[in-house]
């Protein structure tokens, strides 16, 4: 049990610390925004995605992807995230 | 000026020199072979050992790979990851010395033989398919006429298969022709096929990284 595990690993971690590293680490999931990328790049090349869409929506995960990984990083400065 | 050091792209069998006009990773436009032994490196000019890992730069890694496979398809090629550079030709020959029997067996393990991507999707609707039946009756067509094959990740629900395979150049018009009547046989579905690539879900060397972070040792 994740939550369970952590505290007897760690019995400094608060549990509202736990939690929240939990649900930034759901929120900031960087495999399944790169597994949104690579479903817009195959949508595009079997012509299912138009040009214009694939583009924005390329735009839009990859600055996800850059957020997501940005505070993942400053996370992992302050506690273990796991992957 | 900078001092100039050498990314590599991948190993092949030292049968020629190779010299391509091809853009590479961070602006090369030339690929060219650096030899040890029965081996050689096919690497490009660059002016770090770290170079930065970006879209762009990934596929310029892959366009020289397949520059390499379209200037000889029958050409055994052993891909590097993305990112070995190395601080000189002294250095890389070190490396290509210190991993020459894994390479030479992975060189006598793919010759003849190419990486070919199979991808099935299902209908962007709600269409019912039956993916198990699909499945079976791909894979049963395609394991017949590979050597290997490598389950890659369904990364969106409207996968049903995605795999790679390694086929032999001698089967190669069969595989082609298999694929076609995959298509025909299920129409309501998306078939993505792709390929030549080098075989980089059937090699697993990790050669030489330290050394190319050190350099010169």
């Amino acid at each position: 049990m994740f939550v369970l595990d952590d505290l007897f690993v760690n019995p400094f971690l608060s549990l509202v610390d736990i939690l929240q590293t939990m649900a930034l680490d759901e929120l900031y999931d960087t495999s399944e925004i790169r597994d949104q990328i690579k479903e817009n790049q195959l949508l595009y090349e079997i012509g299912d995605r138009p040009a214009d869409e694939y583009e924005r929506r390329k735009q839009e995960l990859e600055a996800q992807l850059r957020t997501a990984e940005q505070i993942r990083d400053q996370m992992r400065d302050r506690m273990e995230i796991k992957n | 000026m900078s001092e100039s050091h050498l990314y590599t792209y991948g190993i092949i069998d030292d049968n020629e020199s190779l010299a391509l006009n091809v853009d590479g990773v961070a602006g090369a436009t030339r690929a060219y072979t650096v030899s040890y032994r029965s081996l050689s490196a096919v690497v490009s000019d660059i002016e770090t050992t770290d170079p930065e890992r970006t879209d762009a730069a990934v596929e310029a890694h892959n366009t020289v790979l397949q520059a390499v496979l379209e200037h000889d398809a029958t050409r055994a090629v052993v891909p590097m990851s993305f990112g070995m550079a190395f601080k000189n030709a002294r250095t890389l020959k070190g490396v290509l010395r210190g991993a020459r029997r894994a390479l030479r067996s992975t060189l006598t393990e793919i010759a003849g033989t190419v990486e070919l991507g199979v991808k099935v999707l299902a209908p962007g609707d709600d269409t019912a398919v039956d993916t198990a039946a699909v499945r079976s009756d791909v894979t049963a067509r395609l394991s017949a006429l590979s050597v290997g094959e490598t389950e890659n990740d369904c990364f969106t629900d409207r996968l049903i298969i995605n795999k790679s395979y390694l086929v032999e150049h001698d089967t190669r018009d069969a595989f082609d022709a298999a694929i076609d009547e995959i298509d025909a046989a299920h129409d309501d579905l998306t078939v993505r096929y792709t390929g030549p690539w080098p075989p980089y879900n059937f090699v697993d060397i990790h050669i030489g990284a330290e050394q190319a972070q050190q350099g010169g040792r």
